[in-house]
């Protein structure tokens, strides 16, 4: 079994028994694309809802270029698109502040885009875990389609 | 953001020095101790490469200010969770460590530890530079690494390409490690540097 890590601005692809985990998620969101039966799943670290102001930019940073890079991945090692399920986690805000110059609603951002994506492609988002004000690691394990979310404050993980 | 050479990189640890030298004084009169500091290490970091210096699941205590004026951008000031507990009982005059989760009171005094480091060191750079550069309030998180450094990466969805990252270490009765970290906007680097005529 492998741990397949996932850096920032980045998604991997892994089938069964492989776990895929990401570290230190803030207003960035983790996005889970598997499927059940064929055993293959994707994560994508997702950092910013859109590539539209920045079209020569790394394309896996923004949720509207990297989850249909994903999706392609994904047919490629036997995923069959009509089975894909999503999980989701991230999209804190790190910093409560007090002046809403600095609209810091990022987090919220990469949430609406990558929900209205994943509608796109008619991928459900069956379980998710967003929002707040904490920091997230993640872990898919593909052999069971569960992802384990682990935060700062507590040893626990907790399991969607 | 051209790689810098070796007179640019020599002005901003000068500038890294000043600067910490200053937020050592400034926090010396607030906790009312002496505080030594070391001569602090520089570096100037692609975003991207951010990964390779900092354990992204290591806990940290950040304080936030957003930088205005002529080179504007980003300051953190990093801190461990236990140099952050001795600063909150110091400067509370309490035996216990506080729970940053639920004491407010140590969340503020904290933040006015951030503050005041972050303001002077912004104070020694424009006095310096001629250069003006001014703090927002502070904000304060306790988290993992990576999700704090994502957070101020990301914030008004402006990504910026470098981080100058100012490793200092203060010495006192107990020692506080710290990092201020710097993401100027646009060519706010470069506008710094433009006073050396560099």
């Amino acid at each position: 079994m492998n741990k397949v890590l996932v850096g920032m601005g980045d998604f991997k692809i892994s089938k069964v028994p492989d776990t895929l985990m990401t570290i230190g998620l803030g207003s960035c969101l983790g996005v889970c694309i598997f499927d059940q039966s064929a055993k293959v799943a994707g994560m994508a670290h997702i950092m910013l809802p859109t590539s539209r102001y920045m079209p020569h930019n790394n394309p896996m940073k923004y949720a509207d270029t990297c989850l249909s890079m994903m999706l392609n991945e994904i047919d490629k090692v036997g995923g069959n698109r009509l089975r894909l399920k999503a999980k989701i986690a991230g999209g804190a805000q790190m910093f409560a502040t007090h002046d809403d110059i600095s609209a810091m609603h990022i987090g919220e951002k990469n949430m609406v885009a990558v929900s209205a994506e994943l509608k796109k492609y008619g991928i459900p988002i069956v379980s998710q875990d967003v929002g707040g004000n904490v920091g997230r690691t993640i872990t898919f394990h593909i052999a069971t389609s569960e992802l384990h979310i682990k935060t700062a404050r507590s040893d626990n993980f907790k399991v969607i | 953001m051209k790689d810098l050479n070796e007179m640019q990189m020599g002005a901003l640890s000068e500038m890294g020095n000043i600067g910490a030298g200053n937020a050592a004084t400034a926090l010396s009169q607030l906790l009312n101790i002496k505080i030594d500091i070391k001569v602090p290490h520089v570096r100037v970091v692609p975003i991207e490469k951010t990964d390779d210096w900092f354990d992204r699941a290591d806990v940290k205590i950040a304080i936030y200010l957003r930088v205005m004026g002529e080179a504007p951008g980003k300051a953190l000031f990093l801190m461990s969770p236990q140099s952050g507990q001795f600063l909150a009982k110091t400067l509370l005059s309490r035996d216990k460590s506080p729970d940053f989760d639920k004491d407010e009171m140590a969340c503020s005094a904290i933040m006015e530890v951030g503050n005041v480091l972050v303001s002077s060191f912004l104070v020694a750079l424009t006095n310096f530079s001629g250069i003006l550069m001014q703090s927002s309030i502070p904000a304060m998180s306790m988290d993992m690494l990576g999700a704090i450094l994502q957070g101020i990466f990301l914030d008004n969805d402006e990504v910026g390409d470098t981080v100058l990252i100012i490793d200092t270490e203060f010495s006192g009765t107990s020692d506080i490690e710290g990092l201020f970290l710097f993401l100027p906007d646009g060519d706010a680097l470069e506008k710094l540097l433009g006073v050396f005529g560099l």
